[in-house]
């Protein structure tokens, strides 16, 4: 039988120990400002490396990554909002859902499974299309998931949107998911469902006569990506505490769809990168903007970067190799466990 | 390979450093702006945000508070929720603000309220006129402009008393607190006084053809005697545009939301007999107000844009008040507590109180009438 304690398995145990006391370091150290954007960090690492499997490892390049955020988000504010704001912002709805406030745990994974039950019927329907067409069709499926958060009135309260949640999401609940999302994603992707996947993407009619049932395949990643993109939604509808529906704009998808392609899509330790570096750049940007007294200058170099970025490093900085932590103290140089970045 | 690891590795960490940035001094008061001078709030924070530095630069030139100065600390909230909260949080726990002013929205007051409202920070917002704001986020949330109660309020009474109106047509927009929070407490006002809402009609904002809503209105037996129109300033114009182009000629009552250069720039010549009521007249010849237009031109090279600039400028000298009269200007309590027993402060919206147990004050609207594209000053109503 083969022993638990591999040099892989130590080595990630090791990481997981070491997370932990950084975080608790952090969480006993640092102010809370400091805080809040690391838990921005680890949300983005949640929404970052589950877009990842579609956009990167399927190669189904998805832009409804922040419609899945928004039902998560919305879900998830309609069961933990507290009494008091339930009575003055949800007076219109029946009065039993008046009288409960559900736990934010159980809420995020609710938040989370719906986005999923969503992605579903969705999903038969969008992936019948590829490449281009597949993106609009999912920006199309942002466009409706707004329309309705801003025009169901009774639930969602439309522009006004939802408000007084409780700011639930902490240090320990972002990382915790940045965690489990990272952790599902890599198994998954290092499976031989995600050989099938990454099959599928560089050659679908060739995994299609391998016996590769390339639909289903490209479906459960669909459904999978959504399930974390609603759970990152609801831990920024909960950092937030607040819900409207300009936050789950364009903006946010592409800030993702950014993040990913900066760290390389394809590697599950880019998209960590890459979160890592958006959520931290812009932070850096803007106290510049604050010395120099140039408002919206972040934005303009964060625009030129990306354009240099995409002439000079177009497969993003991971390219999609992966990051082996367990190979740094090995003499032999690591072999690459992936092949080429997708053709996007 | 390894080397793109490592470097990859080491950006990261470098970046995680450089996060880190300077706190505050002893000999100055810090106060915290939260504006969005970028985005689509920019249109109204610009000009708020420069009325609030005005202030704070006036008091400084003047001696300051308690011998200290004030540092107005800022940084841009982009008009969007993330950045806000970031800003807020900030502004509390890096650049040590005693106390913060600004927003002229409700939605995002009601995101950045309770980050201020944790950290026990008085936050008196500048410009958001929900009524219900300082209750739905806390004991630290004030509010520097009237709520949209005592404005609906005013100009229900100006159409009974003034323009001598029975009945009413109510057109409102669903989409904002702001548009609804106005319609209801006109409504009730209106029918307290012993008027009818004929017929009350919606749309949504970002809507652009009102003839389905005209058409019913032009389809009542007997008509109204004023129309009264619940917009954001973005939809101001068009409708008045759409009514005045339909041939309906009674006078068209509104709310702040009217005050904007929109209703004469998109209306033309349609743009008559619109009445709305305001936070203040720029053109009044009080005294405070024209020190702080003559104040306002000369530090920025152009006349006040709109009425938040004067909410902006009142903001800081609510919040400088409350820190002179403060037991002590560091504690954000000792803060908190002078600003809720604030009493007649002269500012250029009106004088500021805030009744016993409500963060709201008590102020005057100001009534304010556009005849062929001029917009002119009617009178101010004291509540």
């Amino acid at each position: 039988m083969k022993s638990f304690l591999t040099r892989k398995n130590v080595v990630l145990l090791g990481g997981i120990v070491l997370l932990v006391v950084l975080l608790g370091v952090a969480d006993a150290t640092l102010n809370n400002y400091y805080l809040r954007i690391l838990q921005l960090m680890g949300i983005y690492i949640v929404l970052t490396a589950s877009l990842n499997l579609t956009n990167g490892f399927t190669g189904d390049f998805s832009l409804g990554h922040a419609a899945f955020m928004a039902i998560g988000g919305y879900v998830s504010a309609l069961l933990t909002m507290p009494l008091a704001a339930r009575a003055l912002q949800l007076a219109d709805l029946p009065a039993w859902f008046q009288e409960f406030a559900m736990p934010f745990p159980l809420a995020t994974v609710l938040g989370g499974l719906l986005a999923a039950l969503v992605a579903l019927p969705v999903g038969l329907v969008v992936l019948r299309l590829r490449g281009h067409y597949l993106a609009v069709m999912t920006l199309g499926l942002l466009i409706v998931v707004k329309s309705l958060a801003s025009n169901w009135e009774p639930v969602t309260r439309g522009a006004r949107g939802l408000s007084g949640l409780d700011s639930a999401t902490t240090l320990w609940w972002a990382f915790g998911w940045a965690v489990v999302t990272v952790f599902v994603v890599w198994r998954l992707v290092h499976s031989p469902f995600g050989r099938s996947m990454i099959a599928v993407r560089d050659d679908s009619v060739a995994a299609a006569s391998r016996g590769i049932y390339v639909f289903q395949i490209r479906l459960i990643a669909f459904i999978m990506s959504a399930f974390f993109g609603g759970v990152g939604g609801a831990l920024l509808a909960h950092q937030l505490t607040a819900i409207t529906p300009p936050t789950y704009s364009f903006d946010l998808t592409f800030l993702i769809v950014i993040m990913l392609v900066i760290g390389g899509s394809g590697s599950v330790t880019g998209s960590v990168i890459g979160a890592i570096i958006m959520t931290i750049v812009p932070v850096i940007l803007r106290d510049l903007e604050r010395r120099f007294e140039l408002p919206g200058v972040s934005q303009i170099i964060i625009a030129a970067a990306l354009i240099a970025f995409m002439i000079f490093r177009r497969q993003g900085l991971m390219g999609s190799r992966e990051m082996h932590p367990s190979t740094w103290f090995m003499k032999k140089p690591a072999t690459p466990v992936s092949v080429d970045a997708p053709q996007q | 390979m390894r080397n793109i690891q490592l470097l990859a590795l080491g950006v990261s960490a470098a970046m995680l450093l450089a996060g880190c940035s300077a706190a505050a001094a002893d000999d100055e008061i810090v106060v915290g702006a939260v504006y969005s001078i970028t985005g689509s709030q920019a249109s109204i924070d610009q000009p708020g945000y420069n009325g609030f530095k005005l202030a704070a630069k006036q008091i400084n030139e003047s001696g300051g508070i308690n011998g200290k100065q004030i540092r107005v600390a800022f940084s841009d909230a982009a008009s969007e929720t993330t950045t806000l909260t970031n800003v807020v949080s900030e502004l509390i726990e890096n650049d040590g603000a005693v106390a913060l002013g600004g927003t002229n929205d409700s939605t995002l007051a009601l995101v950045a309220g309770p980050i201020a409202q944790a950290a026990g920070i008085p936050f008196v917002a500048s410009g958001a006129t929900l009524p219900t704001l300082p209750e739905q986020v806390g004991d630290s949330m004030f509010m520097a402009c009237y709520g949209d109660d005592l404005q609906a309020e005013a100009i229900a009474d100006y159409s009974t008393e003034e323009l001598g109106a029975q009945t009413a047509w109510a057109l409102v927009d669903q989409a904002y607190d702001f548009t609804t929070a106005l319609n209801k407490f006109f409504q009730e006002r209106f029918t307290a006084s012993g008027g009818e809402i004929v017929l009350e009609d919606s749309y949504k904002s970002g809507d652009t053809d009102y003839s389905a809503q005209i058409a019913r209105l032009q389809a009542l037996k007997t008509q109204p005697d004023v129309l009264f129109v619940a917009a954001i300033p973005n939809e101001a114009g068009i409708i008045t545009q759409q009514i005045r182009a339909a041939g309906l000629m009674q006078p068209i009552v509104s709310g702040d939301g009217y005050d904007t250069p929109l209703v004469a720039e998109v209306a033309g010549a349609n743009s008559k007999d619109v009445y709305f009521s305001t936070h203040v007249s720029l053109e009044s010849t009080d005294a405070v107000v024209q020190d702080f237009v003559t104040a306002y031109t000369e530090e920025y090279g152009t006349a006040p844009e709109n009425a938040f600039a004067a909410l902006g400028f009142d903001t800081m000298n609510l919040i400088a008040d409350a820190l002179k009269r403060a037991t002590d200007d560091t504690d954000p309590a000792a803060v908190r507590d002078a600003l809720a027993s604030t009493q007649n402060l002269v500012a250029v919206t009106g004088t500021i109180s805030f009744p016993e147990g409500s963060r709201k004050p008590s102020k005057a609207v100001t009534i304010m009438r556009i005849v062929d594209e001029v917009t002119t000053f009617v009178e101010t109503i004291q509540p």
